[in-house]
Formats: structure tokens, C-alpha cells, sequence
């Protein structure tokens, strides 16, 4: 059985067999499922047996923090093997056979469905649109007015905490995405926000989308401050908001390209903050004046 | 000296950006900013052969500017680099 999903305006492919209790896992996904299977940007399809994959070249391992995930690159006979495990020390749970532009994959789950599947997904859609200005980015987005408000941060700063500070204090404020929200520069420059099936604990799965209104690096902080980044401040907070393989130029030339055109349209903030209403309220009243 | 592997130096409106992209640079410091000068001379000694008088040449017949000033322009921004560990 096969399911196509848009998000952030790019189609993809999910086939898995019929009944199998992976499909559980996609009610995220189901906000997001189009019949229009024109264009897709990638195909993935889950299977019982891989190849032999014991002559494979490691590429490289990544893992951002010990509590991430950790994923291991490696070349296979012209195509990307990835094997990828929830935490730094965790045995492999899921392991995908892509293409170099991660356009067509096949994956294999070892352990949980949800990681696995979610893993698969998220580094499909992040590979397969880096070079169609779009950032799977890792923020938490607050809208308002018809705006959104993106806020950034480290695992544990309080990106999901600062947005529910805005709920709970400013009027008609809501969450679009908690975790994985996507960025795109569309066609005219205009940057917008959309909402994605990836949105970590929080069960947030909305099919919409906003224009920036702003982006807000937060640093915990004694005291609460907010001030406008410099271009290059700017860019170093997108920069480390999202994943990409750099060594893959026509990737990087991808991101680097997007990111330069959203620092140069998109007023980026720094926050210094406490977990309190006066940090929400100083920083609604700056980026939206 | 010579510039390490895997840094790509990239525009951002009128400012630049040395971005450790390759697999060599994977331990590097990531991000290192660059003014435009810096920048020209980075692109010029990119992967080949360098010392100081190579940098001070470049300079003078860039910018016109007397030996004096090039030799300490130089001499902090050979500082720089080495700080941020992208020469060796």
C-alpha cells in the first residue's frame, strides 16, 4: 500500500505492506495525505530483508548530543547506507538504502516503529529539499496576527517552553509545530513557516502555514534581554537549527543558499530569557512592533 | 604554511563566512567569520603554498597599501588563523 503526503508544498511516497501495523504509526501523517502523486521529491519503502551490506564504506557518524540520535553514513555500492539509532550508545534501529540525492530509499526497522519510521521520513524530506529552498528546521513556532514566530535554541533551552508562555499570556497566540517546523523561501522571496507530522512530544500536526513575522535565538539567561542579530549572528543561529551532509556540495551550496536569503528578508533576534511571562511579553512587544 | 582541507568560504550580503563543510574539517570550529580582505586572501592561498611574504605581496598589490602596514595587517590575521586552527 502506498500513501503520498504533502508538506511544505513537496509530495512524497510511503509504501509499506498492506494491514502492517506500521501504519499505526502515520496518524501524524494523516493531516498531510493528498491523492496528487505528480512530482514527488522522494519514495521510501519499508522491507523485511536488505542486502548484504558487510562490504560497505563508512562515510562519516553523526550525533549532535548524547541524548540525539545517533546516525552512521556509510557508502554501498554507489548508493548511501545509513544506520541510525535513538541515542549516542543505542544498537542500530532502523537501517535505509537511498540514492545520492535520497530521492528513492528502502528502509528495514529493527526496533521501534515510531523512531524508526519518523527518523526515515524526516532525513528523506530534509535531504531530498535542500537544494529547493527549504530548512526542516528544529524550533518551536508561535503564531499570532497571522504570523509566526519561530524560536530557536539548543535541546533544553525552552523553545516549547517560550512558546507556551506566549499561549498562556498573549491573546490569540497559538502553537503551528512544537519540534520540526519547515522553512521555505517561496518563489516571490516571501519566507513561510509550515507545519509538519514531525513535532517531538508534543502532538502538534497541523497542515498550515504563515509568513515569518520573525526568528528568535533563546539563551537561558538571569535576566531577560532581546536585541537584533547582526547578518552573520543570524545566520550562525539557522545554521545550527538544522542537519545536512556539507560534504555533499550541491547540499550545502542548497542550505547555504536558503539561509542567505532568509537572514537577508527575516529580522532575527537574540533572547536572553527567564522561563517567566515578562521574557514572552518583551520579546512579543520587540519582534512584532 | 598552507590552508587546511575542507573549508568553504562563503558570501553573506557584504561580509564572509569560512564554513568547515568537508568530512576533513568534521572537529573543526564550524563557522569563522571573515572580513573582505581576509577573504581575498584566503581565496588566494586556498590550498597551495604560503608564508607571510606571500600574504604581504598580495596585499600591497591589492590595495595599494605600504609594506609597513601589510607586514602587521599580516602578522594578526597569521594570528587569527592560527587561533581558529584552519592553517597549518
Amino acid at each position: 500500500m502506498k500513501s503520498i503526503y504533502q508538506v511544505a508544498g513537496h509530495r512524497f511516497a510511503v509504501v509499506m505492506p498492506d494491514n502492517h501495523l506500521a501504519w499505526n504509526e502515520m496518524k501524524p501523517y494523516e493531516p498531510f495525505m493528498v491523492e496528487n502523486d505528480d512530482d514527488l521529491v522522494f519514495t521510501v519503502e519499508m522491507v523485511d530483508m536488505m542486502p548484504d551490506t558487510s562490504d560497505k564504506q563508512k562515510v562519516t557518524v553523526s550525533c549532535e548530543a548524547p541524548d540525539a540520535a545517533r546516525v552512521e553514513l556509510y557508502e554501498w555500492q554507489g548508493q548511501w547506507l545509513l544506520e541510525m539509532a535513538p541515542l549516542l550508545e543505542a544498537p542500530v534501529r532502523v537501517s535505509l538504502i537511498t540514492d545520492k540525492a535520497f530521492t528513492k530509499g528502502v528502509f528495514r526497522v529493527l526496533g521501534s516503529m515510531r523512531f524508526s519510521i519518523g527518523t526515515v521520513l524526516m532525513l528523506m524530506f530534509a535531504f531530498s529539499t535542500a537544494q529547493k529552498n527549504t530548512l526542516l528546521m528544529h524550533s518551536s513556532v508561535t503564531v499570532k496576527d497571522g504570523k509566526a514566530y519561530l524560536f530557536l535554541g539548543k535541546s533544553g533551552t525552552g523553545k516549547s517552553t517560550h512558546s507556551q508562555l506566549w499561549i498562556n499570556n498573549i491573546e490569540g497566540c497559538e502553537l503551528l509545530n512544537d519540534d520540526n517546523p519547515v522553512l521555505r523561501v517561496e518563489d516571490n522571496g516571501v519566507v513561510r513557516v509550515y507545519g509538519s507530522p514531525w513535532s517531538g512530544k508534543t502532538p502538534c500536526y497541523r497542515n498550515l502555514d504563515y509568513p515569518v513575522g520573525a526568528i528568535v535565538d533563546l539563551h537561558q539567561a538571569k535576566v531577560n534581554r532581546i536585541r537584533r542579530q547582526t547578518l552573520l549572528e543570524a545566520y550562525v543561529s539557522l545554521y545550527v537549527s538544522y542537519s545536512g551532509y556539507r560534504f555533499i556540495k550541491e547540499m550545502a551550496d542548497g542550505l547555504h543558499a536558503t539561509t542567505e536569503k532568509i537572514v537577508g528578508s527575516v529580522p532575527c533576534y537574540s533572547l536572553d530569557c527567564l522561563p517567566n511571562a515578562d521574557a514572552a511579553w518583551m520579546c512579543y512587544n520587540t519582534v512584532t512592533q | 604554511m598552507k590552508t587546511k582541507k575542507g573549508f568553504v568560504l562563503r558570501s553573506l550580503g557584504r561580509e564572509y563566512i569560512l564554513v568547515a563543510e568537508g568530512l576533513e574539517a568534521a572537529d573543526a570550529n564550524r563557522l569563522i567569520s571573515m572580513n573582505e580582505s581576509a577573504a581575498f586572501l584566503w581565496k588566494a592561498v586556498e590550498d597551495k603554498e604560503f608564508d607571510a611574504d606571500t600574504l604581504i605581496s598580495l596585499l600591497i598589490d591589492e590595495y595599494g597599501i605600504t609594506h609597513e602596514v601589510a607586514e602587521k595587517d599580516v602578522a594578526s590575521l597569521l594570528e587569527t588563523w592560527e587561533k581558529a586552527e584552519i592553517i597549518n
